[in-house]
């Protein structure tokens, strides 16, 4: 057996030995929750016959292509396309004349045009579409419309859009928006702390870099106009497509096709809005769009960059007791998540600690950049890094273990987040305590193979709100049916990005009615045949349209019983539902099988149908104090300890060990809840150490994979994954969620043990070896 | 035009190619073998590997005429009917295979290096995998999927 075989095996019997049930879900033998089922789209994903969205082109199909802005900051004084439009083989060269409806989108605000009128804001910007009957003449008739433009000022930093006299992005000004948090009297607790410590923290921008790149096609048939993209919340994306392009909502439809991961990328409209322009102005015909892994990155938003400056304030023993938090935050040119964005960074400012004084301001500055939007980890990454930074320099000041702070500060059940939300159940404890005790933190060794190598520990920990929270509408819908043939057809709008999500409800609603996983057949994410089950984003779909399954399934599963109880002349409540079949446990031989159910059913007019909406509420953070009650609906912890090498002579980091663990309710499918945090971990790695998106006004200086550093196999380690359950009262069999904290979690482990190995933090990221070897040398 | 022969998943082909285009997009758009992924198309992320004579390219880097004469394995020709490569079987039955997007250009990688390499050290197998991106699952998976491969084709000592 090889050596990574053995760690896993060892990682997926250490669920079992860490797997906590409460005693209501342990009266119930699970048979399909719970178990590493093989994920149902995996075999046509290893063949190679799935369709993502580039694979539903033809050549008989006609091909977009989007003219963008010459200029990041500019007037357009006049477009005139007809040069372009006389290009053989060229069908038709739209501009914003020719939208129909409001020509603007964006998911909080509509403050994005889809084709500019009269003014561009970076780079990215669409003036114009060419189609035309393949993409090389679409290419070529893209350099012939003619801009006249007017360049403005351009702003790249924040420094200079927040300047008095700074030309105006928008025009209401160069800031998004403030948002502030109040708990307590900060600034004198701050005056009477024992031991201060403050510093200035830069993320970078980041880009999601999913391998699928932005590809699907549309038509237009003069009825129902039918969008193929992957996106990640098809209902919205329906919506603002719709009153962008004067189209009645009834009158549009989206597929998602198969995709090749998000990462928050697909949150903001992307060639969804241009393929449905082009497809209403020709009708009967497929257009195909594509980008380039350029333009894809030239033209989608990045993670924000956001400068932090943090001050935490503890008395002598350790005891946190004030921090005043201000976060900077790079909006680049359009609001899309951000004003979101800026409030999850406020409302975990301080993390999984408890702080009874907090003062915190968060900033969203326009400018002339990428826009920045979301992206896994969503404002909580960018801040983890914050907190956990702070707490190794209080650590060094205190002369204390760092680890030993952390645990003396932790939220335990009962306690108050930065939001003021009580948690009811807090595992922050568990959570570090399991990796303190993998790595076995009171022995570890500093001795290494030579001596320009430094070897450092670091630790984090990740107090996580999921859903989007805030008294946002969050809500998921699913519908089950029984067919005829005796299969569980089971639908919901949830996008299956790669995460997993299809085996998610497949296996609960199989757990749910008690019937074997092949029984159900899961139909995702098409408008016209599933209900709205919100976005794939906030670690919200385990938690939201697991829930909503459950509660159809069990819905349907009633409707069953009471067909088994008549048919069979038994009691409802003694009629139970087990592998595909009906019965009364005291006369096992009277069965009925799924079909025969079916069938006696539809004899007795039954329709076997059941759908459900969940939709539990929160409160909104209060303006002045951002203060609530119940800002998130739950809350997701874990913990991480990395231990690495740091070469001296050369800023290089080797990650030598690297444990994560997480707190998910219920693993619903635990290969996969492995491989959410293996990889969450990874994309961390990625943040941590080597991946930015360098601008140089305001274009993409690495606009490709050669010279944006992604992590390769050489560069992850072994991730041993420590995966405890404990219930959550509102999930789906108990189960929580896993999509973002495993990356919010690494970033601040591995920054903590950089500065353990070499003795100064680094304060900008990424972590580069240059920047090693710059903070050493300081 | 040029006037391209080859060999496609063990068939001899004989088509009219714009010399200009790419083997990838050749054999998507003109050959509707679409399991062959591109992604970064600068020949960095390994996701449109074919083998082109056993060898393991990057096909947004070749052009198509440069398989002139020459034997192309896709995705699409590993699996022999309904049976699967073992490859591509212990990719799904790991745990390997997320999005999807990198499989078929992690698999082909795969295949090439146990194809030429019977017995890989840990370091040859990174040597042989470490051109492909995944993005999503943190490649602790797709390790133990090739390692797993390699001791059930009885290769590995």
């Amino acid at each position: 057996m090889s050596k990574s075989t053995e760690i896993l095996d060892k990682q997926i019997a250490a669920l079992h030995v860490t797997a906590r049930s409460s005693s209501a879900y342990e009266q119930k033998q699970m048979k399909v929750v719970g178990k590493g089922a093989q994920r149902l789209d995996a075999v046509g994903k290893a063949t190679g016959e799935t369709k993502y969205g580039q694979d539903l082109f033809s050549k008989k199909f006609l091909f977009a292509k989007a003219l963008r802005a010459a200029h990041p900051h500019a007037e357009i004084l006049s477009i005139d396309p007809r040069e372009a439009k006389k290009v053989p083989g060229v069908i038709t060269v739209l501009t914003h004349k020719d939208v129909s409806g409001t020509n603007l989108h964006g998911l909080i605000r509509r403050d994005q045009e889809v084709l500019c009128s009269h003014k561009v804001r970076y780079l990215g910007d669409a003036i114009a579409i060419v189609v035309a009957t393949d993409e090389e003449i679409a290419g070529a008739a893209l350099r012939k419309i003619k801009v006249d433009y007017k360049p403005l000022p351009a702003l790249f930093t924040m420094e200079d859009a927040l300047k008095p006299d700074a030309p105006k992005i928008h025009a209401e000004g160069n800031v998004l928006g403030e948002k502030h948090l109040r708990k307590g009297d900060a600034p004198t607790a701050m005056a009477e702390a024992d031991v201060i410590v403050e510093d200035v923290i830069q993320t970078q921008s980041v880009d999601h870099a999913f391998l699928d790149l932005e590809a699907g096609r549309a038509r237009w048939d003069g009825k129902m106009l039918t969008i193929e993209v992957s996106g990640q919340w098809l209902h919205e994306e329906r919506r603002l497509i719709a009153l962008a392009l004067g189209l009645p909502l009834e009158k549009l439809r989206i597929i998602q096709p198969a995709t090749g991961g998000a990462f928050g990328g697909r949150e903001d409209i992307s060639i969804q809005i241009y393929l449905g322009l082009c497809a209403l102005k020709l009708k009967a015909k497929t257009i195909c769009m594509r980008y380039s892994r350029a333009e894809s990155m030239m033209v989608r938003h990045k993670r924000h960059p956001i400068r932090v400056h943090y001050k935490l304030g503890a008395k002598k023993d350790g005891t946190l007791v004030a921090a005043q938090v201000t976060f900077y935050v790079d909006k680049g040119a359009y609001a899309s998540t951000g004003i979101a964005v800026m409030r999850k960074a406020s409302s975990h400012a301080t993390g999984p600690y408890k702080v009874p004084n907090v003062w915190v301001d968060v900033i969203g500055v326009f400018t002339n950049n990428n826009p920045c939007g979301a992206m896994r980890g969503f404002g909580a990454a960018q801040t983890a890094i914050a907190y956990e930074g702070l707490m190794d320099r209080l650590a060094v000041k205190l002369g204390m273990d760092k680890a030993e702070l952390r645990m003396k500060n932790l939220v335990k059940s009962g306690d108050e987040v930065t939001t003021g939300q009580v948690v009811p159940y807090a595992t922050a404890v568990e959570c570090f305590d399991a990796v303190l005790t993998r790595i076995d933190w009171k022995n570890r060794s500093y001795a290494t193979p030579a001596p320009h190598l430094k070897r450092g520990y670091g630790v984090s920990i990740v107090c996580f709100g999921l859903g989007y929270g805030d008294g946002f509408p969050d809500a998921s819908r699913a519908r089950c049916r029984l067919t005829e043939d005796g299969i569980v057809e089971l639908y919901s709008s949830g996008v299956d990005v790669g995460q997993g999500l299809i085996n998610m409800v497949s296996q609960i609603a199989a757990e749910e009615i008690g019937v074997p996983l092949e029984k159900v057949r899961p139909i995702l994410a098409d408008t016209q045949l599933t209900p709205e089950s919100g976005s794939t984003s906030a670690t919200r779909q385990t938690y939201f349209t697991g829930s909503a399954v459950q509660l159809a399934a069990a819905e349907l599963k009633k409707q069953l019983q009471d067909i088994a109880a008549a048919h069979l002349k038994e009691l409802v409540y003694e009629i139970q539902i087990e592998n595909g079949e009906a019965y009364n446990a005291v006369r096992p031989a009277k069965r009925m099988t799924l079909k025969e159910l079916a069938r006696e059913g539809k004899r007795r007019g039954f329709s076997l149908e059941a759908t459900s909406v969940f939709k539990p509420p929160t409160m909104p953070e209060d303006t002045r104090t951002g203060q609530s009650m119940r800002a998130f609906v739950t809350y997701l912890f874990g913990s991480h300890a990395c231990q690495l090498l740091v070469d001296t002579e050369t800023g290089e980091v080797k990650i030598e060990r690297y444990i994560a663990c997480h707190d998910v309710g219920r693993a619903i499918n635990p290969d996969q809840v492995i491989g959410q945090i293996q990889g969450g971990v990874t994309m961390g790695i990625g943040m941590a150490l080597m991946e930015e998106v360098v601008l140089k006004d305001g274009r993409i200086l690495n606009p490709g994979f050669t010279d944006y550093i992604l992590p390769t196999i050489r560069d992850v380690p072994e991730i041993e994954c420590i995966v405890l359950e404990n219930p959550d009262p509102g999930g789906p069999f108990g189960a929580r969620g896993v999509g973002e904290p495993p990356l919010i979690g690494t970033g601040p482990a591995i920054l903590s043990a950089i500065y353990d190995a070499i003795g100064t933090p680094v304060r900008e990221l990424p972590a580069t070896p240059e920047r090693i070897w710059r903070a050493m040398a300081s | 035009m040029w006037p391209l022969k080859f060999k496609l998943n063990g068939k001899r082909m004989s088509r009219k190619v714009k010399p200009t285009q790419t083997l990838l997009d050749f054999l998507r758009l003109e050959m509707d073998l679409t399991g062959t992924k591109g992604a970064c198309e600068e020949g960095e992320c390994g996701s449109c590997y074919v083998l082109v004579d056993g060898k393991p390219m990057n096909s947004c880097m070749m052009l198509a005429p440069q398989v002139q004469d020459r034997e192309v394995v896709t995705i699409e020709g590993l699996a022999k009917g309904r049976k699967l490569d073992v490859i591509q079987r212990k990719f799904i039955e790991c745990g390997a295979v997320q999005c999807g997007y990198c499989t078929p250009g992690l698999i082909m990688a795969a295949k090439a290096l146990l194809a030429e390499n019977p017995h890989p050290t840990r370091e040859e197998f990174l040597v042989g995998i470490e051109g492909n991106i995944c993005r999503c699952t943190g490649y602790n998976k797709i390790m133990r999927a090739c390692e797993s491969a390699a001791d059930e084709m009885g290769l590995k000592k």
